[in-house]
């Protein structure tokens, strides 16, 4: 069946949120010192390259979502928490980074070691 | 799609009726439900939204309260949620932090309060460089800061989508809300401008 208007706007209207209604003990906490892992996955991730092997730290726990790079490639949910992490300006640039300026990146836990 | 007979058609313009003309000819989709989507983003939905919801929490303290805590929730509240507006956090601008949105992996915007995004916002530039030279950035549109206050650019890489609570400008005070939300841009929302009273 063809997609009615109704059916279009409606759809739009609820949306289809990619957060999973199942409680997980969080791997990290909030203040947390992280490292992204240098992981360059051929297929689909959701891990920018600007923060592999760059450390942060954990800004808040947004809660439990479903893993893109599983799901993307027919592999699962694979449900986890997905973090804000804070990083300065000078560990992602170095000496062009500005004191005192901060990027927060939205990370998947398994992108993550402890640092 | 209205027709220009002076110009060829961009190719954009050519892979998007080619999409349409098969997925109606296939029958997955009515013509008429995307006339009704195109509708609903040049006409309901839109940064008005979300200058409603900024001018609610200037005047209400504890419905700002409520946004910041949970943006999703209290942005439902007026009635705004949908496809790529699902998980909401709302970010406050203050005298101390600026805060400026992007999202360097593709065009990820809140979509309920703030419509569809501008295509500058889409572009490989202010993707690649409002990450690296923010302030060059800000600059661009116009946004000098003092070297005391810190910014601080979000990245939506995940599913959370993000919007700015901008400074309510000095002079406003009294006004009524309606009034108020007249005043907020979406490039405020987005961060690279603040919120100012026109002639001021």
């Amino acid at each position: 069946m063809a997609i009615s208007p109704e059916q279009a706007l409606a759809a739009a209207a609820a949306g289809a949120s990619a957060r999973v209604a199942q409680a997980m003990t969080p791997r990290f906490n909030v203040g947390d010192h992280v490292m992204v892992s240098n992981i360059n996955p051929p297929g689909h991730t959701r891990m920018p390259r600007y923060i592999r092997g760059k450390r942060g730290v954990i800004a808040r726990d947004h809660g439990v979502f479903i893993f893109p790079d599983t799901y993307a490639a027919g592999r699962g949910e694979r449900p986890q928490h997905v973090y804000s992490v804070r990083f300065t300006s000078h560990e992602l640039w170095g000496t062009h980074g500005r004191a005192n300026d901060e990027l927060f990146v939205d990370v998947w836990d398994d992108y993550m070691e402890r640092a | 799609m209205s027709t220009n007979h002076n110009r060829p058609l961009s190719e954009v313009e050519i892979r998007v009726k080619a999409l349409e003309s098969l997925l109606v000819e296939k029958g997955l989709i009515d013509p008429a439900a995307v006339d009704a989507l195109i509708d609903a983003y040049e006409h309901k939905i839109g940064p008005r939204n979300g200058a409603k919801v900024v001018a609610r929490a200037w005047t209400d303290p504890d419905y700002k309260q409520r946004l910041l805590v949970d943006g999703t929730k209290a942005i439902a509240e007026l009635g705004f949620s949908g496809v790529q507006g699902e998980d909401m956090v709302v970010i406050e601008n203050t005298p101390q932090v600026h805060n400026v949105l992007v999202c360097t992996l593709c065009s990820c915007y809140p979509w309920p309060t703030l419509g569809l995004p501008p295509v500058w916002y889409k572009s490989a530039p202010y993707r690649s460089r409002v990450v690296s030279e923010p302030r060059g950035v800000l600059q661009e549109f116009g946004l000098e800061l003092a070297d005391s206050v810190q910014v601080r650019v979000w990245d939506s890489t995940a599913e959370l989508r993000y919007m700015v609570l901008p400074e309510r400008p000095a002079g406003t005070e009294g006004w009524t809300e309606d009034a108020l939300a007249e005043l907020v841009t979406r490039d405020a929302m987005i961060g690279v401008t603040k919120v100012v009273v026109p002639g001021k």
